[in-house]
């Protein structure tokens, strides 16, 4: 499938800002499950970044703006090709280790009840997977009207590009799980092409098997990644993968409105 | 190890001067009655007029203290220092070596030699320096080994120091006042020179320098402020390197690049010796709160346009739950024996040895895995019953967060204290270089502890320093 997706945010500095410092993860990677066909990013400043891939694998841009004026547009756009693999991602080459994705985070933290039953489980780890899925779907995913919030593919502004909090929260809930578990698992921010024929910020889990590699997990669909998924970026959580992350360089000042549009 | 009598390092048993100390201890037997006592309260005029202080954390007194120095030196024989120096420089090469594994492609973990939770789920183990590849594949640069002797020939390390080791202006200024109190000394008795160690640290951090830069390289000293307790010598390592000291506030990112504010306009910085702990370096990347570090400077380091010295991440080689693995890491990357032993350590997480620690917890040193400067630790022999009885309950709440080790007989050397010359424990800490090449400053910091009979050597716990001698051959 191909889909043309135009992520816009809106910057906006403090005022007397000296200089804002910004990071973007607003570039798909191609791998098994998508291929990028063209995409660009666009940003004041974007034109002397600093571009590097960071420790999960992920191309950062590395911007700076001294003294900015205003609110700043940043646009990331572009058409990238998808394909349905049932979430088998594989063991592409280059990666970091499986084993990194092991690691307890603060976001990651899940009760023992959440994953306790499948301690001494007796089906391979596919099937393990699966029954996790479930299980943490069935735990923190509520009602049904929190997952068909998320298929509906909402179009209207969020903050920080960030996916609607219970898709958020079932992913890091089955990271959790599956790191509690032994199994290593990541955590997927992307987009979700929803039923209204329109991308929308979304987030999902990747989990690693020894013999398939890695394979994603959507617990708040319920099922594995389609072709409708286009993956942004992996990380330990969803603070190693916000799309943008910015720190001000002045006096006293915290906090960055950060707006998302996606169309 | 417990009970043993400690060695003494002027001393042969038979009260005769062992070898290495026979021309100071002929030169002391040449003093004047009250000579000893003269140079002591010289020395203190000495260290005054240098300014060297150190700040006490929980003290209620002044805040600034004088560190206490005693003028006897410690004497370490050529033939003992070359076993030293090899044992230390195959030490920071296999750590090095490890710091670089597990930040790639972690084969020490896949081959089982440490456990991959001990690394990655530790608070010192850095995600964020995956895939990174620092100048000259070093990631510890600068390094204070602690070692203590209980034998002719027996050294412990203790800890290895990797993150941001302190102290070593204590060496140099040891070494510059000893010169001014007894220079005929150094007439008679050949020693090591320490004052190179500025002009090492300078060419170790230009050797180190990102390798797009051409001509000479700009070195900065990066300092938490004026509050810090080191920052006496983060202000004297850069005015004797003739590099800048600098604030977080002085240093910006542009451009993926790192400048100095200076009043002529912003100057690229290429290399950064930071004494700010990881977590403060760069709220973009790290604490978001940390008002200390520099926005962005970790993609910058990152993106290979600035060498940070050390590298984040470091200090989980140091930990001390890694501690006990360092024999077999010397052994996965270089294929040889550990030159200088570790000190024996119990894991009290493990059933049997917890409960034979809290049965013996009289006779053993209890340590907290992140603790440093003598915080937070139990010394079981010197020990109140009370005090035994709550790190008892410490250990049983969360005994992955102690470490246990037997009391060692530290090693003493004759110090000055106010009943004359009396034997005192001793403990060292070299100082490594790590660049273009392995650079140790022959000798180190002593530090002595100056109560009768306490092990405890950390200058906030009262320990003093002297000035340590290698002989020349």
């Amino acid at each position: 499938m191909r889909i043309a997706i135009r992520h816009t945010l809106s910057l906006t500095p403090p005022p007397d800002t000296n200089n804002l410092v910004f990071q973007l993860l607003l570039t798909p990677g191609s791998g098994a499950t998508q291929k990028l066909e063209r995409w660009s990013v666009e940003a004041p400043g974007t034109s002397n970044a600093a571009r590097f891939v960071d420790a999960f694998g992920n191309l950062v841009h590395f911007v700076n703006q001294m003294r900015p004026d205003g609110p700043l547009a940043i646009t990331a756009s572009g058409i990238v090709e998808t394909f349905d693999r049932n979430g088998v991602l594989g063991k592409p080459g280059g990666e970091p280790v499986p084993a990194l994705f092991l690691r307890a985070t603060t976001l990651t933290r899940v009760p023992v009840t959440l994953y306790g039953k499948f301690r001494s489980t007796r089906e391979d780890r596919i099937a393990t997977l699966h029954a996790l899925m479930a299980r943490v779907g069935e735990v923190l995913g509520g009602s049904e009207a929190g997952q068909q919030q998320s298929q509906d593919g909402q179009s209207q502004s969020q903050t920080s590009g960030a996916p609607k909090a219970d898709a958020a929260l079932l992913a890091h809930g089955f990271v959790g799980a599956a790191r509690a578990l032994d199994i290593p698992a990541r955590y997927v921010s992307g987009y979700l092409f929803g039923a209204d024929e329109k991308p929308a910020p979304h987030a999902w889990a990747e989990a690693y098997d020894p013999g398939l590699g890695w394979i994603g997990f959507d617990p708040s669909l319920q099922l594995c990644p389609t072709e409708r998924h286009v993956r942004l970026s992996v990380g330990l959580d969803a603070l190693s993968t916000t799309p943008v992350r910015a720190v001000p360089d002045g006096e006293g000042v915290k906090t960055l409105e950060v707006r998302v549009e996606a169309a | 190890m417990g009970d043993a009598t400690p060695f003494d390092e002027m001393h042969n048993p038979d009260g005769t001067v062992r070898e290495p100390y026979r021309a100071l201890a002929q030169w002391i037997e040449a003093q004047p009655e009250n000579g000893l006592s003269l140079m002591q309260a010289d020395a203190e005029g000495i260290f005054r007029k240098l300014g060297i202080t150190f700040a006490v954390y929980g003290s209620d007194e002044g805040t600034e203290k004088l560190i206490p120095f005693d003028v006897i030196p410690r004497i370490i024989s050529a033939a003992e220092w070359r076993k030293l120096s090899r044992g230390i420089e195959q030490r920071v090469r296999a750590l090095n070596a490890f710091l670089h594994d597990i930040y790639h492609r972690q084969e020490i973990l896949k081959a089982g030699r440490v456990p991959a939770k001990l690394i990655l789920n530790n608070a010192a183990f850095c995600p964020d320096m995956m895939g990174v590849d620092p100048a000259r594949g070093v990631y510890s640069h600068i390094i204070g080994v602690d070692i203590v002797r209980v034998g002719p020939d027996e050294f412990y390390v203790l800890e290895d120091n990797l993150r941001t080791p302190s102290g070593v202006s204590y060496m140099l200024e040891d070494r510059e006042a000893m010169m001014q109190l007894a220079p005929d000394l150094f007439q008679r008795i050949k020693v090591a020179p320490v004052e190179t160690y500025p002009e090492n640290l300078r060419r170790t951090l230009e050797s180190v320098a990102p390798a797009n830069v051409t001509g000479t390289p700009s070195i900065a000293v990066l300092t938490p402020g004026i509050y810090n307790s080191a920052y006496f010598e983060h202000s004297f390592l850069a005015d004797q390197m003739g590099a800048q000291l600098c604030e977080g506030q002085d240093l910006f990112v542009d451009g993926g690049k790192v400048y100095m504010r200076t009043t002529t306009g912003p100057e690229r910085v290429d290399v950064i010796y930071r004494r700010i702990d990881d977590d403060f370096l760069d709220p973009l990347t790290f604490r978001p709160d940390s008002m200390l570090g520099v926005p962005g400077l970790f993609n910058a380091y990152r993106a290979g346009n600035v060498t940070l010295v050390n590298a984040p991440g470091t200090g989980i080689a140091d930990d001390k739950a890694v501690y006990t693995y360092v024999p077999a890491i010397i052994e996965f990357y270089l294929g040889e024996k550990a030159i200088l032993s570790n000190v024996p350590t119990y894991n009290c997480t493990d059933d049997d040895q917890r409960a034979w620690v809290l049965e013996n917890i009289g006779d053993l040193v209890v340590k907290e895995v992140h603790g440093s400067g003598g915080y937070g630790m139990l010394v079981g022999p010197t020990s109140t019953k009370a005090q035994q009885a709550e790190f008892k309950k410490k250990i049983e709440a969360r005994p992955d967060n102690y470490i246990v080790q037997p009391t060692l007989a530290l090693s003493t050397c004759p110090t000055y204290v106010n009943a004359g010359i009396a034997p005192r424990h001793v403990d060292l800490r070299p100082y490594v270089l790590v660049g273009d090449e392995i650079r140790i400053t022959p000798g180190g910091l002593t530090r002595v502890a100056l109560k009768k009979g306490s092990l405890v050597v950390n200058s906030s716990q009262g320990g003093g320093t002297k000035d340590t001698w290698v002989l020349e051959d």
